[in-house]
C-alpha cells in the first residue's frame, strides 16, 4: 500500500432482502489523499449506500475497506483484538442531508460533546477549538443558540464544523445541499470549497454539477449499484463514455 | 355517616397515618428507582439484536401486563418469598417490617418495570434515526449515543407518560396493605379494627393520597417545561 491511498475499496457490495436488493454491486475504488471525489448518479443507484459503508454506518455483504491501513470490514483489528469501529469513526466526518444536529443541544454543546467524551479533551479547549471553527464558517455569535434557531444553511455549516471538531482525515458528504432553500445552498458549498482548498480529504455525493466541475479533482458515476464510469470533471463532463452516463448528464445539465 | 366526634378519633391515631405516608412514600420511591432500571433493561433487551433476549423480554412484559397486580404480589409474597418465611424479620425506620415490605417493593418494582420499559421503548422509537447515525459517525459507541443523544431527548418526549406512571404507582401501592406492608391503607384497617369506624379514616386516606399525588405530578411538569427549552424558538 503506498502511503497516499486512504481508503481502499475492493468489490464492495451491499445486497438487501437476502439478495433481491443490490444497493451496492461490486464498487472497487481508491481514495487518495487530498482527493476530492464527488460521486454522481441517478436517485436510489446506492450513492448513499456507498458512503455510509464507508464508515460501516452500513455493514457490506462482502467486500472489503481499508482505511489507513486496517480493513474495517473484519471483526478482528491488526492487533488480533476486537476492531474498534468507533477508533476508526473519529477520523472520519459525515455530513448529512437533513443535519441530523442534536436539537436538546446549543450549537457548542454539538460540537464538544464527541471531542468531551469521546477524545476526552479537556472541555475549555474543546470550547475554544469548536468556536475558532465556528468563527471559521462565521457563526460564532450563535454558539449559544439551539438547532431550531438557525436557519438550514446555519445547520448544515455547523453540522460541518461539528464534524470537524473530531479533526478527521477524511469527510463524507451525503447530499449536503439537497434539503436547503436555492438561496441557501451557495453558503454551504463555499464551506466545503474552502475546506477542498485547505487540502481536506472529501467524498461528496451530490448534484451541484458546478461544485463536481470547480471542486472535484474525480468524478465517479454510479448507477445501479456500480460503479460505471471515472475520470477527471473534464472528461465526465466533457466526454461521457458510458451511454447512461450520457443520458444522466443530458437531463441534470 | 361520617361525623365529627369520628374524625377527631381517627385523628387520635396520626402517628399510624404518619407513618402510613412514611412507608408509601418509601415503597413507591424505591419501586421506582428499581422499576425504571428494570425498564430500561428490559428495553435495551427488547430493542436489541439477541433474539433469545428479546423474546424474554417480550414475554415478560406481555405477561405482567396482563395479569392483575393483586395476583402478582401473593405471587410474591406467598410463593416466591414462602410468606414472612424467608426473610430476615426487623423493623425498617423502627416500624417498617422489612420481611413484607421488600416483597412488596419486588412485586411493584417488576410490575411498573413492564409498564414504563413500554413507556421507554416508545420514546426511544420516537427519535429519528438520523440522531443515533450522527452521533455514530463522530465515533460514539452505542452506549454513549443512547446517553448523551437519544435518552434525553425520549425522556422528554415520554416525561407526562412517566409522569402517570409514577402516579399510578404511588395509588397501586395501596394494595400491599392485603400482605401486611404498613402504608396509609393499612392505618386505615387499623382504625377500622379500633374504632369500628372506617369512613372518617378513608377521607383522610383519601387527602393523604391526594397530596402525594398532585405534587408529583406538578414537580415532574416542572421539570417537562424546563426541559423543553430546546424546542422555543
Ligand atoms: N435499508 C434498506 N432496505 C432495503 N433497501 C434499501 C435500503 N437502503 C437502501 N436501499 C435500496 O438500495 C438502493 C440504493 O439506495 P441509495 O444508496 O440510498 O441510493 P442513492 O443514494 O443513490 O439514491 C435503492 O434501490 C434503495 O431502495
Ligand atoms: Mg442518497
Amino acid at each position: 500500500m503506498t502511503n497516499d491511498k486512504l481508503i481502499q475499496v475492493k468489490d464492495l457490495k451491499k445486497y438487501y432482502n437476502k439478495g433481491k436488493i443490490k444497493a451496492l454491486d461490486g464498487v472497487t475504488v481508491d481514495i487518495n489523499k487530498g482527493d476530492v471525489m464527488v460521486i454522481i448518479g441517478p436517485s436510489g443507484s446506492g450513492k448513499s449506500t456507498f458512503l455510509r459503508s464507508l464508515n460501516l454506518l452500513e455493514v457490506p455483504t462482502s467486500g472489503s475497506i481499508i482505511f489507513e491501513g486496517v480493513d474495517i470490514t473484519q471483526k478482528k483489528g491488526p492487533d488480533g483484538k476486537k476492531l474498534d469501529i468507533d477508533l476508526h469513526r473519529q477520523k472520519m466526518g459525515m455530513v448529512f442531508q437533513h443535519f441530523n444536529l442534536f436539537p436538546h443541544k446549543t450549537i457548542l454543546e454539538n460540537m464538544t460533546l464527541a471531542p468531551i467524551r469521546v477524545k476526552k479533551v479537556p472541555e475549555e479547549e474543546a470550547k475554544a477549538k469548536a468556536l475558532e471553527l465556528l468563527n471559521r464558517v462565521g457563526l460564532a455569535d450563535r454558539a449559544d443558540a439551539y438547532p431550531i434557531q438557525l436557519s438550514g444553511g446555519q445547520k448544515q455549516r455547523v453540522a460541518i464544523v461539528r464534524a470537524l471538531a473530531m479533526e478527521p482525515d477524511v469527510m463524507l458528504f451525503d447530499e449536503p445541499t439537497s434539503a436547503l432553500d436555492p438561496e441557501m445552498v451557495g453558503e454551504v458549498l463555499d464551506v466545503m470549497k474552502e475546506l477542498a482548498h485547505a487540502g481536506m480529504t472529501m467524498a461528496v455525493v451530490t448534484h451541484e454539477m458546478g461544485f463536481a466541475r470547480e471542486v472535484g479533482n474525480r468524478v465517479l458515476f454510479m448507477a445501479d449499484g456500480k460503479l460505471l464510469e471515472e475520470g477527471s470533471p473534464e472528461q465526465i463532463f466533457g466526454s461521457p463514455q458510458n451511454p447512461r452516463l450520457q443520458d444522466f448528464l443530458s437531463k441534470v445539465l | 355517616m361520617l361525623t365529627a366526634q369520628g374524625f377527631s378519633k381517627a385523628f387520635e391515631y396520626w402517628q399510624l397515618f404518619l407513618q402510613g405516608v412514611a412507608c408509601t412514600v418509601s415503597l413507591s420511591a424505591l419501586t421506582v428507582i428499581f422499576g425504571f432500571i428494570l425498564a430500561l433493561f428490559l428495553a435495551v433487551c427488547r430493542m436489541g439484536k439477541m433474539k433469545v433476549l428479546k423474546a424474554l423480554a417480550t414475554a415478560y412484559v406481555e405477561l405482567f401486563r396482563a395479569t392483575p397486580m393483586v395476583v402478582q404480589i401473593f405471587i410474591i409474597f406467598y410463593v416466591v418469598f414462602d410468606g414472612v418465611k424467608v426473610l430476615p424479620g426487623f423493623k425498617l425506620f423502627g416500624f417498617i417490617r422489612f420481611e413484607r415490605f421488600f416483597p412488596a417493593v419486588v412485586a411493584l418494582s417488576l410490575n411498573s418495570g413492564a409498564y414504563l420499559s413500554e413507556i421507554i421503548r416508545s420514546g426511544i422509537q420516537s427519535i429519528d434515526g438520523g440522531q443515533t447515525e450522527a452521533a455514530r459517525s463522530l465515533g460514539l459507541n452505542a452506549w454513549k449515543t443512547m446517553r448523551f443523544v437519544v435518552l434525553p431527548q425520549a425522556i422528554k418526549n415520554i416525561l407526562p407518560a412517566i409522569a402517570n406512571e409514577f402516579v399510578t404507582i404511588i395509588k397501586e401501592s395501596a394494595i400491599c396493605y392485603t400482605i401486611g406492608v404498613q402504608d396509609i391503607m393499612s392505618a386505615v384497617n387499623a382504625v377500622k379494627g379500633a374504632t369500628y369506624r372506617m369512613g372518617e379514616a378513608l377521607i383522610i386516606a383519601t387527602a393523604l393520597y391526594f397530596c402525594l399525588t398532585y405534587p408529583t405530578s406538578k414537580i415532574i411538569a416542572h421539570f417537562e417545561r424546563k426541559m423543553s427549552v430546546g424546542d422555543k424558538r
